[in-house]
Formats: C-alpha cells, structure tokens, sequence
C-alpha cells in the first residue's frame, strides 16, 4: 500500500519536529519545510496528500503560499496550524481555500485526528456497526453490547462511546470530546470535570468485571479505547 | 517656521473674536450716528430757511417806482449778511431784488415754480447753498421768493463729527481689546494654574489631586470633574497591577511545576511508569496553563470591545435546563440536589453563547463550593421589567466584604484554595463581564438559612412583557 505523504511547513524546529515525529508513528511519510520559500517550493513541485501550513513564516507568510497554490490550481488538503486565533482569521484561512484550521497550542492527538478526517474525506463513511474486542455497537438501533449482553447506556454515554470507537487506537483529548461531544465552542467553559466523571461511569458500564478492560486513561493527555493493554 | 498666530491660544483668540465683534458694532454705530446727525443738521438748516423765507415775504415791500425794498428797520443789513441771499424774481424771469451774500447762484426757473415751498440745493462759488424757493405776492404783483443759506457752516460741523468717528473708534476697539485681552488672561488663570498642576500627577502619584478653590463655579466643577477621572484612572491602575501580580503568579507556578518535574525526572535514571507520570503531570500543568491563557485572551479581548455579541431571543429558563443537564452530572456526583424553579416565557435578547458561559460558569462555581448533600436551587422569573435568574448554593457563603471583589479577576476568597478544586479566579469575571456587555448585572447575596444566591438581572425584550402566564415548573434533578 502507497504511504501518505505528509508536508510540514512550520519554522518553529522543535515544533516541526514534534509534529513529524508524531505523523511518523502514524506511518505517514513527512517531509519538513522550515521556510516559506522551501514549503512553497515543495507543495507546488511534488506531490503530498496533506499539507500541514502555519500562518507566521519567515520570508513568506502562510496565506500567501495558500493562495499562491490555490490559483496555481494544486488542490492538496490543507491544514492550517496557527496561534491568530480571531474569527476573521479563520474565515480568511478557510475562505483562501484551507481545509482545515487548528490554533496553537494544540493537543497532538486532535492534530492527528483532523488530519485522519481530511484524508478520509471523499469516502463513504457510512460505518452502521462499530467493533472492538467483545464490544460492538450498533448505530442504527443505538444499542451497545458487551460480550452479547446489552449496555444500559444514557445518551450522552453512548455518543461518548461511539466518538472512542471511532478513534478506535488513538487518544481523544479533553478538547476534543468538548468539542466534538459537548458541542462546547470554548476552552474557556468549566466542563473537564464533566468529561471525567461522564468517563468513570461509561468506563463502569463498559469494562465490566471479567472482560479486558478497553478504555484507558493516557494521563495528561486524554482517553483511548483500545484492545489489549495500552 | 511655526508662526505664533497659527495656533494662538485661548486668550489670543478670545480677544480676537472680542476686537472683531466690537469693530463691526463700531461701524454700525458710527454709521447710524452720522445718518441721524446729518438728518437732524438738513432739518434745522430747512426750518431756519423758512424762517427766513416768511421774514421776508413780510418785510419785502414794493415802492411807488416798482423797486422791491425791505421795509422798516431791519436790525442786520441784509447785504451785509455772509450766509443768506434774498432774491425776487418777476413772473418773466428777471431778476428784480437782490440782498445778502454777494455769490453767483444759478438763476430761479420761475416757469416751474408752483404754489408750494421747494426746497433744493445749488452750487455758487463753489459752495453749495440751500434754497426755498415759492411764489408770493408784493404790493398786489406776483413774484417768486428765493431764499438761500450756505451749507458751509453745516458741512463743516459734519466733517468734524465724522472725523471723530472715524479716527475714535479704532482707538476704542485697541483699547477695549487690551482691557479684553487682560480679562481673558485674568480668567483663564485658573486654568493655567489647573494644567501645571494636573501635569504634575503622573501614574506613580495618581494618588494626589487637585486643590478645589471653589467647588461652586466652573472651576471649581472643572477640578472636580477631573479628580473624580483620576480617581478612576486609580483604581483601574491599582487593578491593572493587581491583576499583572495575579496573572503573573498564576502562570508562573505551573510553569515552576513543569519545570521541577522535568527536572526531577532527568537528574535520575528512573523506570518507563515513573517517566510517563511525569509526563504527564507536566502535560495536566500545560493544560492548566493553555487554559487559563485562553480565558486570559478572551477577556482581554472582551476589553478590547473586539467579542461581537450577535443578540437574539433566548428563554432564559431553556438556558438554564440546557446548562443544568451539562453540569448536572457534577451534582450527582457530589450528591447533591438541584432545584429548578422556571417561569416559562421569560425572553431576553442576548448572545447566546456568551450568556450560557456565563450561568455555566456560575453554576460551575455553586456546585463546587457546595457541601456534598446540599441543594443547589436555580430560579427563573421576572422583576419589574428585568429578567431574573438565580442561582442559590448552601456553601459557606461570601463575606460582605469580598461580595464586590469576587467578580475581579483572580480574586478567590479563600486564597489557601488556589488550585485544586479551585479553579482558575476567572469564571466568575468572565460571568460579569458576559452579563455587563448585555446591559444587565449580576450580584451576591447571604442568604438567610446560610449559602449565597447569585443574582443574573437582565433587561427583557419590551415584545414579551405583557403575558404574565408564571407556569412555573418544579424539576428535581439528582438526589
């Protein structure tokens, strides 16, 4: 199977390299552009399947490059990594034809897994049935089952446990599931202490005695659901 | 070159504005003066010259030889008079009388004279004469009377007039603008005074103010008005400092703990468990960190007026449901009760987002500083034209005198319970701030079994006033 290639444009070397490494042990090919120039240069001669772009380059700024590249007609998926974190400049980034957009600091895992949904992006994903281990989940009948037995499970529990599911292997942040799950738009709401007590009781209802436990804390970090031990 | 008038100072143009209005006020006075003295001169020059005209219609007598003569014994000889000449003249046009003034006038139009008066001014040697001119009858003939007085003596007395007026009202106008000027100063030292010595208080001594020297007049107001803005600037400087102090520890003890842990983990070889701990606490301090600078930003930028509030209609009771079935999961964890207490319909335009971080953050806050057990009870309904929501906690309550500090930033009443369970200081602030931007306003009360109630006032929609239908619904959650 051909790899996914990956350009990382971002100066900030330790940046770069945290990012590579990571997109790394996600068997990605990266390629790192520490300028402007360099990224341009790159994105516009070889072929990626993502670019990673910050906005604050040296030489030549984030935007530029994208707006360049988009009338040079290169349509590679596009995610921007940026502190500006204004509305009018995400509107801008995504308007000048990003795909995507992420505000520093941000948590390696989100990074990962919005560059998972970029690449999946064009393909069905009309997945009914969610599986992992003796766990399976059916999405239609909103049902969960463990080792066959069905999961008295709240609402709120079982869009927590299908969003896991879905990043069966990989750390979901604290953001991510305010996010994505708690439809929260700020970092800035009270809701961590939510997130973890609704986890101790999903993780009560799922890992019952006697089965592998399947959802694990990655402490500083966040959740991961996942076969076998983490 | 900076010209000296291209900016000139209250003073200068007070006085200029001053010389200007009075110099035209001159012209007009001058002006109308002349107009009515000269009006009054021609008029008493006419009287005099009827006068004359009737003395000698009656004296002027006719001799048996057709010579026209004064009669009697006039008391001036009339050919010796300087100013006035006596004319008759027969219906043919001659000349047949003549005294007074020895000076070539114009002969009469006796053709054109009619029964009344005319009066007229001629030229003779060049001067000019005024004439009254009529027909009468001397000794049973018809003849017309000429009458003339020289207008010298009258034009003189005008050019004089109008020489003083002319050359006295610049004067006036120099001399009232230094007197302007030395007045304008006089009142514009107060402000003088007030400038050197507002410019003497800078930001290390915002503390001192002004002296009053009379709290009734302009000045005196002007003074006031000025320390209360620096009273103001004060206390906001005060804040900002206090704030900055705040801040600045806030972000630095995680980062002291980033680094002591990192620290601590390098110096010794230690076990892969061992090393992940330590990661991880330093990425729960990073946490910490991004987030405390994510809600630092976002009230700064809340300062900074750049937050659009887009307001719509919201039900503040389907708020508070929406907000309670998110946090509620805390309560039941802590076994507490809460208790909704909502009056339908009640409508504010707001943001939404905005105000829902708001009562999450002070929801957040009542939860967390209530006893396990304890009932958190939540209150939607009307006051007058506000809109009121309530939130009431059994915890240890608010000291009086922190009832107005516990909305600053950073503030924390028990400031031994900084971290852990303690948040960041900021909810509450960011609550008042999303309240205030909505023109509303939110305060702390001791309630009377103990606990504090926090009290959200928000102005309603003047649309939804009227149905007053206080369904109110009782909802039990947790227990």
């Amino acid at each position: 199977m051909c790899r996914v290639r990956v350009l990382v444009v971002e100066d900030e070397r330790k940046l770069a390299q945290v990012i590579a490494s990571a997109l790394q042990a996600e068997h990605y090919d990266v390629v790192v552009a520490p300028t402007g120039e360099d990224g341009f240069f790159r994105a516009s001669a070889e072929t990626f399947d993502l670019v990673v772009l910050d906005l604050m380059l040296p030489g030549r700024g984030g935007l530029e490059i994208l707006q360049t590249l988009r009338k040079g007609h290169v349509q590679t998926p596009v995610l921007i990594v940026t502190a500006r974190d204004g509305i009018e400049d995400r509107v801008l980034g995504l308007d000048l034809g990003a795909d995507d957009y992420l505000v520093k600091p941000f948590a390696l895992p989100e990074l990962l897994a919005r560059i998972r949904a970029l690449l999946r992006r064009g393909r069905p994903s009309d997945i009914l049935r969610l599986k992992a281990a003796d766990l399976e989940v059916d999405l239609v009948a909103r049902r969960a089952l463990r080792n066959g037995r069905a999961l008295d499970l709240t609402a709120r529990e079982f869009e927590l446990l299908e969003y896991l599911l879905r990043h069966q292997g990989h750390v979901v942040s604290r953001e991510m599931l305010a996010h994505d799950v708690w439809k929260e738009p700020r970092r800035a709401t009270p809701i961590d202490n939510v997130i973890d007590v609704q986890m101790a009781r999903l993780r009560k209802k799922v890992d019952v005695e006697g089965h592998d436990r399947l959802i694990h804390t990655v402490r500083g970090v966040g959740f991961v659901l996942r076969e076998g031990e983490p | 070159m900076k010209w000296p008038w291209s900016a000139p100072s209250i003073r200068v143009r007070l006085t200029a504005w001053y010389a200007v209005v009075l110099t035209a006020m001159m012209i007009v006075y001058a002006t109308a003066t002349f107009v009515a003295v000269r009006h009054e001169f021609l008029e008493q020059l006419d009287d005099q010259l009827h006068d004359d005209f009737e003395t000698a219609e009656s004296l002027l007598t006719r001799t048996a030889d057709g010579r026209i003569v004064w009669a009697g014994d006039r008391h001036q000889d009339p050919d010796s008079d300087e100013v006035r000449v006596y004319e008759v003249w027969s219906p043919a046009g001659e000349q047949i009388h003549r005294s007074g003034a020895s000076v070539a006038l114009p002969p009469v139009a006796v053709a054109s004279t009619h029964a009344s008066y005319r009066y007229e001014t001629v030229a003779g040697n060049n001067e000019r004469w005024r004439t009254l001119t009529a027909p009468i009858t001397i000794g049973g003939h018809a003849v017309v009377l000429r009458v003339s007085r020289s207008e010298e003596r009258l034009r003189n007395q005008l050019w004089e007039i109008l020489v003083v007026l002319v050359f006295g009202s610049p004067l006036v106008v120099v001399l009232a603008g230094v007197g302007g000027y030395l007045l304008a100063r006089r009142a514009l030292l107060p402000i003088d005074h007030l400038a050197s010595e507002a410019q003497r208080i800078t930001a290390e001594r915002l503390h001192e103010r002004l002296t009053v020297p009379n709290q009734r007049d302009e000045i005196g107001r002007l003074t006031g008005v000025i320390n209360d803005t620096f009273a103001r600037l004060e206390s906001s400087f005060d804040q900002l400092r206090r704030f900055t102090a705040d801040a600045s520890h806030e972000l630095r003890t995680p980062l002291a703990v980033v680094r002591g842990i990192g620290e601590a983990a390098v110096t010794e070889r230690r076990s892969p468990k061992e090393y992940e701990d330590a990661i991880g606490s330093m990425l729960e301090e990073v946490d910490r960190m991004t987030t405390l600078v994510e809600t630092l930003l976002r009230l700064s930028h809340g300062d900074a007026g750049r937050i659009r509030v887009s307001r719509e209609p919201l039900d503040l009771g389907q708020l508070a449901r929406d907000v309670t079935s998110s946090l509620g999961i805390l309560v039941e964890e802590r076994n507490q009760k809460l208790m909704l207490d909502i009056a339908d319909g009640v409508v504010v335009p707001v943001d939404r987002l905005v105000l829902r971080e708001a009562v999450t953050n002070v929801l957040d806050n009542a939860i967390k500083y209530s006893p396990a057990g304890s009932t958190v009870a939540i209150r939607v309904g009307r006051i007058g034209d506000e809109a009121l929501l309530a939130i009431a906690d059994e915890g240890p309550g608010i000291p009086p005198e922190h009832r107005e500090r516990i909305f600053h930033r950073f503030f924390r009443v028990d400031e031994a319970r900084s971290r852990d369970g303690g948040g960041s200081g900021l909810g509450l602030a960011i609550a008042k701030w999303a309240v205030d931007i909505h023109g509303g306003a939110i305060t702390v009360e001791q309630r009377p079994g103990g606990g504090s109630e926090f009290r959200i006032l928000l102005p309603l929609t003047p649309a939804v006033a009227t149905t007053h239908d206080q369904k109110t619904t009782q909802m039990r959650l947790g227990g």
